[in-house]
């Protein structure tokens, strides 16, 4: 028993890793093809997202996942957004619903931590396609804290 | 070992029958499939069973086809990422097992439709009419048309699965046309086993969509293609909306009365 019984979203915890070996990795680009990316600020209506395939993933996400852009951020547009400390996040449900019906987007892949609070995230896309008239494949994937995908399913639609 | 994986299956089985009763024993139904022209290394991947389960699989066939030799699997096969939750369907995919549904009811009621034909009458003309109505319209054009100019367009198309699917819906289409002969020519036995015959096809090519190549081509297509089908299955749909009702409360209808027709029999 560890003793802590708060948020597991807030759970103080190190991650022991070996030492990196230096001199040997390549370069790896960017696969970002955008700006700006955080969800409050994009614009549906801006061109990366006409009939885009969109990653909205949970801020901490990038963080946790080592091959975040070649395994899911290549050749798709983003916008980032935590359900946590976010705030107005009334105007996220209407900005996706956007996203369905005016940019036409092609699917919709939701990368979230596995901390509870994360699951808000994945709901409120859900939530914008059900008042969205033009529906959109969802896809979602669960990340551990060490950037493991524990989950990755379809949503029904 | 490895030069087996090459072979067409129906030529290894023709060669080793015992290798059908193996690939039976794990859920591979090729014994029964009329083609038979899938390349065993082929089948291995569109089943895509666990590395314990294929491991032990080709032990079996090997112990019959080779025996003596050291089983050695192709690289590719031993390297295959782990598919955390890879395992649901995609929205498209599920539509077209949402589909199967239907036609599945449809073919349950075959031998109640077959028992109780009246050709003799219109109404009973009329029935077998309105099956093959429901079998043109619904199930080839609603469906089988999605797979053949949509889904199957993602893929080679001299892949030796969708070449035994294409021989299934053509086979199913033939039934159809002994199904109108027979009508034409009043012949009761005819229409019944062109039914049956259909009935028969086509279960086993449900069976085969749904357990083996619809999860395959999912696990094969990107998340792009995925949701450029899902827009195509819907314009289709646009043009069925109507067709699709209409063909629900056929289906509906017809188990309503066999299913009082059987009730009153047993009263």
């Amino acid at each position: 028993m560890s003793g802590f019984s708060g948020c597991p979203g807030s759970r103080t915890i190190e991650f022991k890793k070996e030492e990196a070996h230096e001199g040997t990795a390549a370069k790896v680009p960017s696969q970002l093809r955008q700006w700006p990316i955080q969800l409050h600020l994009v614009s549906p209506a801006a061109p990366y997202f006409q009939g885009a395939d969109v990653v909205l993933a949970a801020d901490c996400v990038p963080f946790a996942m080592a091959n975040f852009h070649n395994d899911y951020l290549k050749g798709k547009a983003l916008a980032i957004a935590c359900p946590k400390l976010d705030g107005g996040q009334e105007v996220y449900i209407e900005k996706i619903r956007a996203l369905y019906e005016e940019s036409g987007i092609n699917t919709l892949t939701v990368l979230i931590m596995q901390v509870p609070c994360c699951r808000g995230l994945l709901a409120t896309a859900v939530q914008a396609l059900q008042g969205s008239s033009r529906k959109v494949p969802i896809r979602y994937a669960v990340v551990s804290l060490q950037g493991e995908v524990l989950q990755e399913e379809w949503i029904e639609t | 070992m490895e030069r087996y994986l090459g072979i067409p299956i129906k030529e290894l089985i023709d060669r080793f029958p015992d290798v059908g009763a193996i690939l039976d024993g794990r859920g591979i139904g090729c014994v029964p499939c009329s083609v038979g022209s899938c390349l065993f290394g082929d089948i291995m991947e569109i089943h895509n069973l666990s590395l314990e389960d294929e491991n032990a699989l080709m032990k079996q066939v090997a112990s019959v086809v080779a025996p003596g030799e050291d089983v050695r699997l192709p690289e590719s096969r031993k390297s295959r990422p782990a598919r955390p939750g890879g395992a649901a369907l995609s929205p498209p995919m599920k539509l077209l097992v949402g589909e199967h549904t239907l036609i599945k009811r449809f073919i349950a009621l075959v031998p109640e439709l077959a028992e109780r034909l009246e050709l003799e009458s219109e109404g009973g003309r009329q029935l077998v009419l309105d099956g093959v109505d429901f079998i043109r319209s619904y199930a080839d054009r609603c469906h089988h048309a999605k797979e053949e100019d949509i889904l199957f367009a993602y893929f080679d198309p001299e892949l030796d699965i969708l070449k035994a699917m294409h021989e299934d819906h053509r086979r199913g289409r033939g039934y159809v046309k002994g199904i109108l002969g027979a009508l034409e020519r009043r012949d009761r036995d005819g229409v019944a086993a062109n039914l049956f015959g259909y009935a028969g096809v086509l279960s086993e090519h449900i069976k085969k969509e749904d357990e083996i190549l619809y999860p395959w081509m999912d696990r094969s297509l990107s998340v792009r293609q995925v949701g450029e089908m899902f827009s195509k299955f819907r314009e289709a749909d646009e043009r069925f909306t109507d067709a699709r009702a209409k063909y629900g409360i056929f289906v509906d209808t017809l188990e309503e009365t066999f299913l009082e027709r059987s009730a009153e029999v047993r009263r």
